[in-house]
């Protein structure tokens, strides 16, 4: 895998986690009544590391990153050949690069090659 | 929706043989046979679930979960430690069981907040914990599930 897909992945999951504790009212509710996590300091700290993954992108994927992630998520899975960022085929013959860092045609995003 | 459909043999370990807390996770993410760079960086957000606030919810029962693009759908596993380990649990005690939960970003079906609720549920059930000690097959732990949820 491409270094900075990894650490592309980390943010877009990072970023999931805090999406869902600050969208998600009964996912926030179940953290902190079963978990006894204080959300606050738990976004807080979710906002630091993704900081921190961010400042370790090279600056061309970094503006990339930062272009692509005002229209929609800036990292997508690619599943059957199909980018769930815009639910169109990506050709096979990118797909069989491994360890490019690999870009959906159609919407741009980050691919991240599930099968 | 019932916890039994998510769960098979392969993803059950009554014996997990880690000594340390992130010994015991990487148990747990090796029972989904995912591919090295995917196990790798689930365990990392697992790290940063776990760093936010221990989900050992007391009992001796962890629930580690997360979402994650390195799964394609909800993936869950058991493991049980007979010892215990510490997981920094809530009520400070060792950790025996652990039901692991991961969900992809995105999900059709949003099954992930339910199975997680079942499972703390089920871990909440006072006849549980005793049950999840005596088991000794796989199928026995799958028997459970199904028990719990008539
Ligand atoms: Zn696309």
């Amino acid at each position: 895998m491409h270094p900075q897909l990894e650490i592309l992945l980390q943010i877009q999951d990072l970023r999931s986690q805090r999406r869902e504790l600050v969208e998600g009212e009964h996912f926030r509710r179940m953290e902190e009544e079963e978990f006894h996590i204080n959300v606050e300091e738990a976004v807080r700290d979710l906002d630091e590391k993704i900081a921190e993954m961010k400042a370790a992108l090279t600056p061309a994927i970094r503006s990339r990153f930062e272009r692509i992630d005002g229209r929609g998520r800036a990292v997508v899975p690619v599943l059957n050949g199909t980018c769930y960022g815009c639910f169109t085929a990506v050709p096979t013959s990118s797909t069989g690069r491994h360890g490019a860092l690999l870009t959906c045609e159609h919407c741009g995003s980050f691919l991240y090659i599930l099968d | 929706m019932e916890l039994r459909e998510f769960f098979n043999r392969d993803l059950i370990n009554l014996n997990l043989a880690g000594e340390s807390k992130d010994d015991i996770l990487r148990e747990l993410i090796a029972l989904l046979a995912l591919d090295e760079k995917s196990q790798a960086i689930l365990f990392k957000m697992l790290k940063r679930r776990e760093n936010l606030g221990s989900t050992g919810i007391g009992r001796g029962i962890a629930i580690p979960h997360c979402r994650s693009l390195v799964v394609n759908r909800l993936r869950v596993a058991f493991g049980r430690k007979p010892e215990g380990v510490d997981f920094k649990a809530i009520d400070g005690q060792p950790v025996r069981f652990f039901f692991l939960i991961v969900a992809p970003p995105l999900e059709v079906s949003n099954q992930y907040l339910p199975v997680l609720g079942k499972i703390a549920q089920f871990a909440k059930d006072p006849d549980v914990v005793g049950r999840l000690a005596e088991i000794e097959t796989p199928d026995q732990f799958l028997a459970l599930l199904e028990q719990k949820a008539d």
